[in-house]
């Protein structure tokens, strides 16, 4: 009996010791260029960037263009998450983080405890549309106030537009929604979109009326921006929020609504223009944070951010579909950037 | 109470002329029932097939060898799937080298060794259960032991290939033990009895008589065990696959690249999925889907010659 027991231990035991073994014998041959600091030599050093994934198409274009000019370089673009990208930056474990939201006091906490100093440059500017499918024609311009009386904490239950109307005039918005079933198909929270629109369309109302910042509970979130697109083209009461490049991508079959920060004001349809000129109102800022220490000892690091300065901001912002910075903004980058 | 008595003969033609005669209406539905199941599942995966091949055509006729030899990129035109093929490729290797033999061997001493009490019932249970847990548990675990256990860590590399396909392995293993334990049941007792009878030892009979016996089944389950590693996303998402972009070109053969940052098909297509542009997330990712289920029917047709031809030695 007990011998026989011990042979299933031996067993178990086996499965964990032929794995070592074989990961022994693996790591004989390959011992070079795995921990980082592969650098020196003219431009072959290693570039780990990760974070936002709305900011990684941009780095993907400036890391391809870097990636053609100097081929020793070695570089990884990931976009994990704005959250999870200052995670792994304060962690020192990576060169540069993407972020579609400036640093929190948290992890800029982190950061400083682990002796990571880092130079914040922003990038780009990315729009956030507000959206309802192109069929429904009863809505052209909305105030703050009516997307707070549509999605916010005080919203819960209203299953048509019109249900948000008396709410919406208290919160200072036109109200004058039509009488339609209302789909919302919105960001959820682990999203920084979901963020940013709370912070830049809520913020004060919320503030007034002495609510959290928060959305309704009972709409239906999803974490992909294609997916959000899909459900409001395909409803044609909809609405919802999502980022600018995504709206336009998906060219005819959504309408981007207009928008106003007060009852009557100016409605303002999001373009490049608006956006980059700051009168479209709800756009945030995206940004790259670079690794101090790394930059000083990784000529590659330099040049590669230099090249994002130049290249990035200039082109691959656009053509990735993000608004370019204003020249003064771009030059403020610049100018933090030489400053380190 | 009203039920008429028949004669055990008359029941007999009942029965055979109730199957012939239209009386029987509840098993000509059920039949038709049953063709309907099978022709459901038939058109859903042809519309699938057809969609993702509809989608993907533009890439896959004009573009192909191209596609096939380029990494990734930041427009759907100059982006190819080397990257994610290669990573997915050494996966499986890895994943196969590592899961076989130590699933296999557990399956035979489970099977030959083991006697059958209350401790063999309590692992067989809990292989079972680990067979149905989701793959995103295999991929915290990957990531707290292959990649940031403190000395594993060191050897695998971090997040790395090696790592993942470690993790794989352990995600497929409970399978692999199940697969190979039930075509070892299956070998016919008086094949190891005559083995015994003519003197040969216990080790002797399941080398020589019992595997070559089972070699088909055990081959089937294990390799269609690794074709469902090469389709998994989450747990590599977890371990840290490179998402958008690397730089380099190691060569297929470089073993040395199981030990770098890598990425795999499954996180190429859903990267690609989520972008805005329709070139990447409809023509490149239904592209690379194409690209997938090639590879998977690649394997699963290994799978099913390696069978016949161990089916035919037995036979022979």
């Amino acid at each position: 009996m007990t011998p026989k027991k011990l042979k299933f231990l031996a067993v178990a035991l086996s499965l964990s010791a032929t794995a070592a073994a074989c990961g022994g014998s693996s790591d004989a041959a390959p011992e070079t260029g795995t921990d980082g600091a592969a650098g020196g030599g003219d431009l072959s050093g290693e570039i780990v960037i990760s974070g936002s994934s709305t900011v990684e198409p941009i780095s993907i274009a400036v890391a391809e263009s870097f990636a053609a000019e100097n081929g020793e370089a070695n570089i990884q673009v990931s976009g994990p998450g704005t959250g999870d990208g200052f995670l792994l930056f304060c962690d020192g474990e990576i060169d540069i983080s993407d972020a579609s939201r400036p640093i929190k006091d948290e992890e800029a906490q982190t950061c400083a405890d682990n002796g990571i100093e880092f130079v914040e440059l922003k990038v780009a500017i990315d729009g956030i549309a507000v959206m309802t499918s192109s069929e429904n024609a009863d809505v052209e311009c909305l105030a703050f106030g009516d997307l707070y009386a549509l999605v916010g904490p005080e919203s819960t239950g209203f299953s048509t537009w019109s249900d948000a109307n008396d709410l919406a005039v208290e919160a200072g918005g036109n109200g004058d929604l039509p009488d339609a079933e209302l789909v919302i198909s919105a960001p959820g929270t682990e999203s920084g979109t979901y963020d940013s629109f709370l912070e830049i369309v809520f913020g004060d109302i919320a503030e007034e009326r002495a609510q959290e910042e928060t959305t309704r509970p009972d709409y239906s979130s999803a974490a992909d921006d294609n997916v959000i697109v899909e459900t409001i083209s395909s409803n044609p009461t909809s609405f919802g929020w999502g980022g600018y490049a995504f709206a336009v991508e998906a060219g005819d079959s959504v309408k981007l609504i207009s928008i106003s920060e007060e009852a009557g004001g100016e409605c303002i349809q999001p373009t490049a223009e608006t956006i980059a000129s700051n009168e479209y109102p709800i756009a945030r800022d995206l940004f790259v944070y670079v690794n101090k220490a790394k930059a000083a000892e990784n000529p590659a690091l330099v040049a590669f951010v230099d090249l994002y300065l130049a290249y990035g901001l200039d082109e691959a912002v656009s053509e990735v579909g993000y608004v370019e910075l204003a020249d003064e903004a771009k030059a403020e980058a610049i100018a933090a950037w030489e400053g380190r | 109470m009203a039920t008429p008595t028949v004669t055990k003969a008359g029941t007999d033609v009942d029965i055979l002329s109730g199957l012939r005669r239209k009386s029987d209406i509840g098993g000509v539905l059920f039949r038709w029932l049953l063709l309907g199941s099978l022709l459901f599942t038939l058109v859903v995966l042809v519309v699938l097939l057809g969609q993702v091949l509809i989608d993907g055509w533009p890439i896959l006729g004009s573009r192909l060898g191209d596609f096939l030899s380029t990494g990734l990129g930041s427009k759907p035109e100059t982006s190819g799937i080397v990257q994610g093929l290669r990573g997915t490729f050494y996966l499986c290797l890895i994943t196969a080298v590592v899961a076989f033999p130590l699933g296999i061997a557990s399956a035979i001493y489970l099977e030959e060794y083991a006697t059958r009490g209350k401790f063999a019932t309590f692992i067989d249970l809990n292989i079972r259960n680990l067979a149905g847990v989701p793959s995103v548990v295999y991929g915290i675990l990957g990531l707290t032991i292959f990649v940031k256990g403190p000395g594993i860590g060191a050897i695998t590399g971090g997040s790395t290939p090696f790592a993942a396909g470690l993790t794989l392995a352990c995600l497929v293993l409970p399978v692999v033990i199940i697969t190979s334990a039930e075509a070892i049941r299956g070998v016919p007792t008086q094949l190891r009895e005559a083995g015994v009878g003519v003197g040969a030892t216990k080790w002797q009979v399941i080398k020589d008589h019992v595997l070559p016996y089972a070699a088909p089944g055990i081959l089937t389950g294990t390799l269609l065990s690794v074709a469902r590693a090469a389709g998994e996303a989450a747990p590599l998402i977890l371990i840290g696959s490179v998402t958008g972009f690397m730089s380099g070109h190691p060569a297929w053969w470089d073993v040395g690249q199981v030990r770098e940052s890598f990425t795999a098909m499954p996180i190429v297509i859903t990267a690609w999925a989520r972008q805005p542009q329709e070139g990447f997330k409809v023509d490149n990712a239904a592209a690379a889907i194409v690209i997938l289920i090639l590879f998977v029917l690649l394997l699963n047709s290994a799978a099913v010659v390696l069978r016949n031809r161990f089916e035919k030695r037995r036979e022979g």
